[in-house]
């Protein structure tokens, strides 16, 4: 993104903080069409920074989400302080998840987070440090800007 | 409300004092004070009316059909909302309240209850065939439909392309009258009776037909004095009604002015209701953003617990609520619609809308995403100048505003008292 126009905003969120659920997704998903993005590249947008917010809530103890946003396209970089993610691969699996039953009976974690941001993003780079937290950064080219 | 008005909302000027409260209210964000009075904002209002709400001085109108507009027509039809059911105590029954509208002028009067149940039916086999996508939104609410087309553009795929039972009523209505009663449709004035400003948009500019079916709204707050009077009068006539019921309810219809009654009808698929502004913007957003994909539909109505609390209606909306409930217990599970009836005009795409409710062009800062991304990262740096104290004094409702008002040119930084202050 260097050198072209780049608007920048953080968010921070905290881990376990189900009553917030959603709200940094809501105010990138605002921010995006009120830059004049296409509704589709809002809707992805939005799909994928929700799930990463979710990761943060529900497994992490607390993240910071920056979003980059540039007329080609939407990074959002993921940083969080918590346990970390032992095998990536399989945490990637549809359906595979380690969230307890209490999430479960609130409706989430059904092991479709990462899947989710991985089909709605066009580049997703995870790095995870066991013990110590999990790095993602998601990106999603804006229409007509396929590279 | 004629042709030129947007919207069925306006402020009368002359009783407008500029104070704030329309404006913190209005979940568009679609008021500003101009000179001291307030302003609707055209392209940003989803004629809500939480603005009329909130008024203490009784300077927000709305613009529904008036009655002696109705001299136009040489065959005037009513078909009232059922919350009309609701409005005029425990003693008095539908049957009583219909034919009142008759006395007081109405030629004919239809009951809705039974097309709601026909629209249930029409739902779930639209349901059945569509498998996807999940949830559908549906499209009674005309200010949902509108909000869907301007905030959630993305989501506009997702309204239940089936018309709401004022319209297919009215439809109805408007293809056999002609033909029976040798009148000409134009001549025939087909008006609902509703405590819903809103509805007076959808009929003037309707979002999903080339047009609408119906030829006005009237509110129940204007006609409700007339229908008083006409219950009042006629004692005889309301003992006929009791003993000689001529129109049968539909239990299954009844109730669909409450939040949840829609989907109550709903039996084979897993349906949600959401009432009030606040909360259907939440669930919307959630839906925008890919959750609760395992519903099958979302009925969601902008005014608190349903059609029941609109604006414009004259009892107190618990007791209305409770009223309804009762008529609901009493109606039961009671079908008056041939389930060959509701599938035959379903598959015959009766029912259906003419066109997709289309998305509105957002309002991005600007229409160039480069020029957008600087306008935003100068409305970050006025905003952090700004006391964020949500005054509502520069005339915008929040600060936030204020600051996205400033880059988009429709105010200046010295509008905020405190910025002022301290330049001083």
């Amino acid at each position: 993104m260097a050198g072209s126009v780049v608007f920048r905003q953080e968010f921070a969120v905290k881990g376990g903080d189900f009553a917030k659920a959603g709200a940094v997704a809501c105010r990138i998903k605002e921010l995006l069409k009120e830059l004049g993005l296409d509704m589709q590249t809002v809707r992805r947008a939005a799909i994928a920074s929700y799930e990463a917010e979710m990761n943060i809530i529900m497994y992490a103890w607390e993240g910071l989400m920056k979003l980059a946003v540039s007329p080609r396209q939407v990074r959002i970089t993921v940083d969080d302080k918590g346990p970390g993610i032992p095998d990536i691969d399989l945490a990637m699996t549809e359906g595979y998840s380690t969230a307890t039953q209490e999430m479960r009976e609130l409706g989430f974690g059904a092991g479709m987070g990462l899947p989710n941001i991985k089909k709605n993003a066009d580049r997703l780079h995870i790095k995870s440090n066991v013990g110590r937290g999990t790095h993602l950064e998601i990106i999603i080219h804006a229409n007509g800007h396929q590279p | 409300m004629t042709k030129k008005h947007l919207h069925a909302i306006h402020i009368t000027q002359d009783k407008c004092i500029g104070c704030v409260h329309c404006m913190a209210a209005c979940p568009s964000k679609a008021i500003r004070l101009r000179d001291g009075k307030a302003k609707i904002i055209d392209e940003l209002c989803i004629d809500c009316a939480e603005c009329l709400r909130s008024c203490p001085y009784d300077a927000i109108h709305t613009h529904t059909t008036s009655f002696d507009a109705l001299s136009a027509f040489d065959y005037k039809v009513a078909i009232p909302s059922t919350v009309l059911y609701g409005q005029f105590g425990t003693a008095v029954l539908p049957n009583e309240i219909l034919s009142a509208l008759r006395r007081i002028g109405f030629d004919e009067v239809y009951d809705l209850s039974s097309i709601c149940e026909l629209n249930c039916a029409a739902t779930e086999e639209y349901l059945n065939e569509h498998p996807r996508p999940r949830p559908f939104i549906t499209s009674t609410c005309p200010v949902v439909v509108r909000l869907i087309q301007r905030r959630y553009p993305a989501l506009c795929g997702q309204i239940l392309p089936i018309e709401p039972p004022r319209e297919i009523a009215a439809k109805i209505l408007r293809t056999i009258l002609p033909k029976s009663l040798g009148v000409p449709s134009d001549k025939i004035g087909i008006i609902h009776i509703t405590p819903c400003s809103a509805k007076m948009v959808s009929i003037n500019s309707p979002a999903t037909l080339a047009k609408s079916f119906l030829d006005g709204a009237i509110s129940v707050r204007d006609i409700y004095p007339q229908i008083l009077a006409a219950l009042r009068k006629n004692e005889e006539d309301a003992l006929m009604r009791h003993l000689f019921p001529e129109t049968l309810f539909s239990g299954i219809g009844m109730g669909w002015s409450l939040s949840g009654g829609e989907t109550r009808g709903i039996k084979n698929h897993r349906a949600v209701a959401v009432s009030g502004i606040q909360d259907t913007m939440r669930v919307l957003d959630q839906v925008e953003s890919g959750l609760l994909q395992d519903i099958d539909l979302l009925e969601c109505t902008v005014c608190p617990d349903g059609c029941v609390g609109g604006p414009l209606e004259v009892e107190n909306r618990f007791l209305a609520k409770s009223r309804i409930l009762e008529l609901v217990a009493v109606a039961g599970e009671h079908a008056v619609v041939d389930q060959r009836d509701a599938s035959r005009l379903y598959h015959k795409n009766f029912l259906s809308f003419d066109h997709p409710a289309p998305p509105v062009e957002s309002h991005p800062l600007d229409g160039d995403p480069a020029k957008a991304i600087r306008m935003a990262k100068r409305r970050e740096k006025i905003l952090a100048g700004l006391p964020k104290k949500d005054c509502g004094v520069c005339g915008a409702p929040d600060c936030r505003t204020l600051a996205d008002d400033i880059v988009r040119g429709h105010a200046r930084l010295d509008d905020c008292p405190f910025v002022t202050k301290e330049k001083r």
